[in-house]
């Protein structure tokens, strides 16, 4: 049944590859199956940023998802003309699961610090994918839905306490 | 010819048989009565052979008989093959005009039906479905005239030989028309119950495929055959009862028409016996007998296609009946040019289900101004709009344009006084210039001229008003120029190339790799690589490489043949087990030298490669992998690796094969130099004279924004802009991104420049610099030229529309000025509070 696991003789380790392994770690895409992350793994690409590029900038849809090969990244919010960098993004980090899903503005901008390699997947190639598997967007979905639940509770746990303003404003997972 | 019905799908099958076609039909006549002629007289022949010639023992007479004989049986079958070519003459204009008349009526239906109408139905009437009707128009007429024709013929001849005999011979014909018809309505009936019971056991099949790990997990190998087995063995006793009665309507009608000569030799027999029929007679008798089966079984072939055709005709035409809700053009007047006011009062809008998306709608709007409406999702905004656009019929109530009631304007009317931009615009295939002109193609689309056509500068100026001049130039950058015809444009792009190296080289030296005889160039395919040299000589164009037996031989000494038949198999094989479970998408291959249109070739080659060894295939395989393995690049086609030792015997292949070329044929080939154009290269490698090797939209944006200083520099921006209008757009425009689609839709409505104009959320898929351009171009070019309604679902963007009106549960709860209503603290206070 798995033929790409006997004859790939001449591939040596090629990025292909790689994207796989990486694909299966992230939780997004682990929740598919493997022939599907092999399509993903095959349209996924790898691009380089210099220090000072911006992978994304405030208010704009990229449609993109980005994972951290190696580098270092700034998430910064512009309010009034002023910056405030919220904090960094390094080897391991994924980013843009909601980009993927549907068209949506980024809140904030993404500025390489370091030399930076990312893997990166377009909205567009996802979805042109997922629409022939449409069954299977349920599990992406819950997914999603758990990594927010999971992301809340955490900051409840850890953050809000010390912090009011914040206290009042939690529940994105309740909307 | 007479006055043809309203509507196509309330016309009748046989309505489409006469016209167009009375000529076609009248030959067809004429030509069947010589057909039954020639077809009877072979009989008489026959008869006269018998009785004259033979008995006599005269030759002559022989020989003038079987002239007669041949020539008849000869002329019958000419006429057969014409009558043939005239009935398939009439099937296809038939076919046709109820393709085209149709399609027309689809066309005009509401947009109601298309939400629960499948395109797949639509394409299936148009294309398959209709076909059997175009099939039985042909034959409408002359087939039931020339077997009746011929049938009687033959009786009467019968007749004229032997009156006894030829009544009771054809007496058997009536008991068939009796039994036939019974056993067919049976055997139709065990049909249908095969038909059902084939769809029960399909589905449990899928089932059982499906289910097959809890079937395994479980263990109820025996149950589920047992359930199996139930339903085979119904379909067994249906399909052998069907069968049954399907051989018995065949056996029947040869039972019956066999027994014709029984009934010749008894009573013929008898006859002849007793000198009152003569031998001749006889035989003319039995072979006009067998002779009638044959039309005979037209006919029944003919009630058979009649049965069918009628009934998908029916089908077909009824799932079309739906009332077309407006007239297209006006009859006796020209189309309005309407003053640009809209006037709305006590507007509803209720769907078939009775829900009700709109409740007393009044507003009015004077020309030229601007109203932004907001709401929640679900408010009824976009109706509102699809209303005032006549794409949605109101239920009651008034909307005057121009003091003229939408509902009863022609689409004329509204398409000359009205652009539409709708939330999800639709890009036909084709360029992006005949999708700019594609608004106004409906308005200059009349055959008394075509005064006002847009101009190239007035294309030019909407996309850049629209923000979509830059994409436009890149598709004119990334063409190729053709050596022939724009061969003056060459010597430009060597100069922008000049200055670029210059001003520029450095600095993008990260993003672009330069075209280096030293180096082996991961941006670029392996055939480039190979040669770094654009063909002159067709030969040794890409696709014709792996025929070339020059070039192969020179791969043959660099020792490069088995290791790229290996790289592209590999390449293949790889492509395959990705992609292969997918349904092919033009997304999922450029990432792949296999391109969409090879697939299924491909496919079917991997096959075969699984089965046997590279160097078995057969030289178009082999031939094939050549030709995907020169397309490999590897900084493209990250799904094989380039191995380190193919690398370099390509790097020394390049040496080999560029001095053999020199030597051997040196006007093959120009070789890349920074002082010539390459004709093999798009615009844009001319100038960066390299590769660019990268995907990322801002380092691209770069490169482009210092192209674009040099070629203003130069003045030949607009010859670029305008071989990118010519870039293809694919099929629904999906080379477009959702944002390019949604300009090119602004920029042909801007290009018509209506003088009403409504948007949709229009800007949805835009960026925020290109939304905000656009925003400034509506309160800035557009105030006051045009009256504007905006369905608006960010309201960051409504400050300066002359009126808001806010939506709620389709009524318009709130209107006035931006400032007026957030000073009285009402819905949009709330809407943009909610909002922050």
């Amino acid at each position: 049944m798995n033929s790409s696991v006997e004859k790939n003789e001449p591939c040596q380790i090629c990025e292909f590859q790689e994207n796989l392994n990486i694909l299966r770690e992230i939780y997004f895409f682990s929740v598919l199956p493997l022939e599907l992350l092999k399509v993903f793994a095959y349209l996924c690409t790898r691009e380089k940023f210099k220090p000072g590029d911006y992978l994304f900038t405030q208010d704009d849809d990229d449609g993109q998802a980005f994972y951290f090969i190696s580098g270092q990244a700034d998430l910064i919010r512009t309010d009034n003309g002023e910056e405030e960098t919220i904090r960094a993004y390094g080897p391991g980090d994924f980013s843009g699961a909601l980009s993927l899903l549907s068209n949506t503005r980024k809140l904030f901008s993404l500025k390489a610090t370091t030399p930076l390699v990312c893997l990166i997947l377009s909205r567009e190639k996802f979805v042109h994918t997922m629409n022939q598997h449409p069954q299977l967007m349920e599990s992406v979905f819950q997914a999603v839905i758990e990594k927010i639940h999971g992301w809340e509770e955490l900051f409840i746990a850890e953050r809000s306490a010390g912090c009011n303003a914040c206290r009042r404003k939690i529940g994105v997972s309740l909307i | 010819m007479k006055k043809e019905p309203d509507s196509v799908v309330k016309r009748s099958l046989f309505s489409w048989v006469l016209p167009g076609n009375v000529h076609l039909q009248i030959s067809l006549v004429g030509l069947i009565t010589l057909t039954v002629f020639a077809r009877v007289l072979p009989l008489e022949m026959q008869k006269r052979i018998v009785n004259q010639a033979i008995s006599l023992r005269r030759l002559d007479l022989l020989l003038y008989y079987c002239g007669i004989y041949l020539v008849s049986v000869l002329t019958a079958s000419g006429l057969k093959y014409i009558i043939s070519i005239l009935q398939t003459r009439i099937s296809e204009n038939v076919l046709a005009n109820m393709r085209k008349d149709l399609f027309a009526h689809i066309l005009t239906l509401p947009l109601n039906f298309y939400r629960k109408a499948q395109p797949g139905m639509v394409v299936s009437a148009l294309v398959t479905e209709l076909t059997t009707a175009g099939t039985f128009a042909g034959l409408a007429i002359s087939s039931p005239t020339i077997n009746i024709f011929t049938l009687l013929a033959f009786a009467g001849y019968l007749i004229y030989l032997n009156p006894l005999l030829a009544v009771i011979s054809l007496g058997l014909y009536p008991i068939i028309l009796v039994i036939i018809p019974i056993l067919q309505k049976r055997a139709n009936s065990a049909n249908k119950k095969r038909v059902d019971s084939t769809r029960v056991i399909s589905s449990l099949i899928g089932e059982a495929i499906s289910g097959i790990h809890e079937i395994q997990g479980n263990g109820t190998f025996r149950m589920e055959n047992r359930r199996f087995g139930k339903i085979v063995d119904k379909m067994r006793q249906i399909r052998i009862v069907w069968t049954l009665y399907k051989q018995g309507v065949k056996v029947t009608n040869n039972f019956f028409v066999s027994l014709g000569p029984f009934v010749i030799f008894i009573l013929g027999g008898y006859l002849a016996m007793h000198g009152k029929l003569e031998l001749g007679a006889m035989v003319a008798f039995l072979s006009a007998q067998e002779k009638l089966y044959d039309p005979w079984k037209e006919l029944i072939e003919f009630y058979q296609v009649y049965m069918d055709a009628i009934i998908s005709y029916k089908r077909t035409m009824e799932y079309f009946d739906v009332p077309v809700e407006y007239a297209i053009a006006p009859e006796d007047r020209e189309a309005y040019q309407l003053e640009p006011s809209i006037d709305i009062k006590e507007l509803s809008y209720t769907t078939d289900t009775g829900i009700q998306l709109l409740d007393s709608i009044n507003m009015t709007l004077k020309p030229g101004e601007a109203l932004a409406l907001v709401g929640f999702s679900g408010s009824g905004k976009s109706t509102l709009a699809l209303c005032i656009g006549q794409l949605y019929k109101y239920t009651s109530g008034h909307i005057l344009l121009g003091k003229q009631e939408v509902s009863e304007l022609t689409k004329e009317d509204m398409v000359h006084n009205m652009g539409f931009v709708s939330q999800s615009p639709f890009i036909f295939s084709g360029s992006i210039e005949e999708n700019l002109m594609y608004s106004c193609a409906a308005v200059h689309d009349r055959e008394d001229g075509d005064g006002g056509v847009p101009t190239l500068d007035d294309k030019i100026a909407v996309l850049h008003q629209t923000g979509l001049f830059a994409d436009v130039l890149r598709f004119g950058l990334n063409a190729i120029l053709e050596k022939s015809r724009q061969e003056h444009l060459a010597g430009q792009v060597v100069h922008v190339r000049e200055n670029f190296h210059r001003e520029y080289g450095e600095r993008l030296a990260d993003y672009v790799e330069f075209f280096n005889e030293n180096k082996y160039l991961r941006y670029s395919n392996v055939a480039e690589n190979l040669f770094l040299g654009a063909p002159n000589d067709p030969a040794f164009s890409e696709n014709q490489l792996p025929q070339n037996a020059y070039f192969l031989e020179l791969l043959g000494k660099a020792d490069l043949v088995m290791p790229l038949l290996s790289l592209g198999g590999e390449l293949a094989r790889q492509t395959i087990d990705i992609l292969g479970n997918l349904t092919p998408d033009p997304v999922f291959f450029e990432q792949s030298p296999i391109s969409l249109d090879e697939w299924d070739d491909a496919r079917l080659l991997v096959d075969r490669l699984h089965r046997t060894k590279l160097m078995q295939l057969s030289e178009e395989d082999r031939r094939y992998l050549l030709k995907i393995a020169l397309r490999f690049s590897p900084g493209r086609h990250t799904l094989v690796a380039l191995p380190g030792i193919l690398r370099d015997l390509i790097l020394e292949g390049r040496a080999l094969i560029r001095e053999s070329i020199r030597k051997d044929n040196p006007s093959a080939f120009s070789f890349y130099q920074l002082s010539d154009y390459i004709y093999s290269q798009t615009i844009m490698n001319n100038i960066l004279f390299g590769q660019t090797k990268t995907s990322n939209p801002k380092a691209l944006d770069m490169i482009h924004q210092s192209i674009i200083q040099l070629i203003i520099e130069e003045d030949f921006l607009e010859t670029i802009v305008d071989i990118g209008m010519q870039f293809q757009v694919g099929s629904k425009g999906d080379k477009l991104s959702g944002g390019q689609r949604q300009k090119l839709a602004i920029a042909r409505t801007f290009l018509k420049s209506p003088r009403i104009m409504i948007m949709d959320e229009a800007t949805s898929a835009l960026d925020n610099k290109s939304q905000t351009r656009i925003q400034n171009l509506l309160e800035t070019r557009w105030k006051g030229k045009s009256t504007l309604i905006s369905v608006v679902h960010r309201l960051d963007i409504i400050k300066n529309y002359d009126r808001v009106a806010v939506m709620r549960a389709g009524k318009i709860i709130e209107m006035g000025a931006y400032q007026e209503l957030i000073d009285k603290k009402g819905a949009l206070y709330e809407l943009v509070g909610g909002k922050k």
